[in-house]
């Protein structure tokens, strides 16, 4: 395929499974008003995690077993994070949610919570990637060495450094020692990297992603 | 630090670290991130730790000089402690 060339998606179905169908099976069964509540409660608890206590409330109003509704719940938040996750087209979608049997409102009111907050929900999902230890600040200082076990009546001159990392959520800190001519040798480095990014070949490569 | 090569009878080799070596250097702080002009003196330590399954560590910490003395005190009450023993 030659990059920029205009190309149709390939058709893109959902594969629900037989478990998974039968726990959205639930949702015809209830007012509309109802799922479109389960499906704010599916968005909230992508954002925020799940709270069961959510669950029985809901069963006791409805009149079911809490496993029912909780189930209900996930089916519908798979079914959204799943299309999410692989930005399918509206006509996909509505192919996929149409082997479910669901009325043409349910139908409706299901893409009407994809498109709605598929932007969302991809936000969340790219948070989940692997996650290397990243930069979140640094801290100097300048140091004259002036005598150790081995050596007496010096003057050497060091930095420094405490470099602090966030890494999935969690903060830590790493603390670095150097002279002045390698830390001015790991500068010229890292502006190199960046003078990279300016070439014409890394350019064209970004472009083309685009 | 010179071979004080423990015999292998000491009871504590299979339970805590094991000291391996102990480096020192004084050094002067003179500019910092926070504050451009420092004339602060301190003491870095590194130690060489082994661990029960033989994993040597590396440990290092700064201490200022009152820091220092406290620590420096310590230790002639421990060398004076083990005179009486």
């Amino acid at each position: 395929m030659l990059a920029g060339e205009n190309c149709l998606p390939a058709k893109m179905l959902l594969d629900l499974s037989e478990e998974h169908r039968e726990h959205l099976a639930f949702l015809p069964q209830v007012d509309s008003a109802v799922v479109a509540e389960f499906g704010r409660i599916a968005v909230e608890f992508l954002r925020r995690g799940s709270n069961p206590k959510i669950y029985e409330g809901a069963a006791r109003k409805l009149n079911v077993s809490s496993d029912t509704v909780q189930h209900g719940v996930e089916g519908l938040t798979y079914l959204l994070t799943e299309s999410s996750k692989l930005m399918i087209s509206e006509l996909d979608f509505q192919d996929s949610v149409f082997v479910l049997g669901f009325s043409e409102e349910l139908n409706k009111l299901l893409l009407q919570l994809y498109l709605d907050n598929r932007r969302e929900i991809r936000t969340i999902l790219s948070e989940l990637a692997p996650d290397l230890p990243s930069y979140h600040s640094l801290e100097w200082r300048l140091d004259v060495q002036l005598a150790s076990r081995s050596l007496r009546q010096q003057i050497k001159p060091a930095v420094t450094i405490k470099l602090h990392l966030n890494q999935n959520g969690d903060h830590n800190t790493k603390v670095l020692q150097t002279d002045p001519a390698t830390l001015l040798h790991l500068v010229q480095q890292l502006e190199q990297a960046l003078e990279e990014m300016k070439t014409n070949h890394c350019r064209r490569v970004v472009r083309n992603i685009k | 630090m010179e071979g004080a090569s423990e015999p292998l009878l000491d009871a504590k080799s299979g339970v805590t670290n094991q000291l391996i070596d102990f480096q020192w250097k004084l050094g002067m702080a003179v500019s910092s991130d926070s504050c451009r002009s420092l004339k602060y003196p301190y003491v870095a330590v590194m130690l060489k730790m082994a661990d029960p399954s033989g994993q040597v560590k590396n440990k290092s910490f700064e201490m200022t000089i009152p820091q220092f003395q406290n620590f420096y005190r310590q230790f002639k009450e421990i060398a004076a402690v083990i005179e009486t023993v």
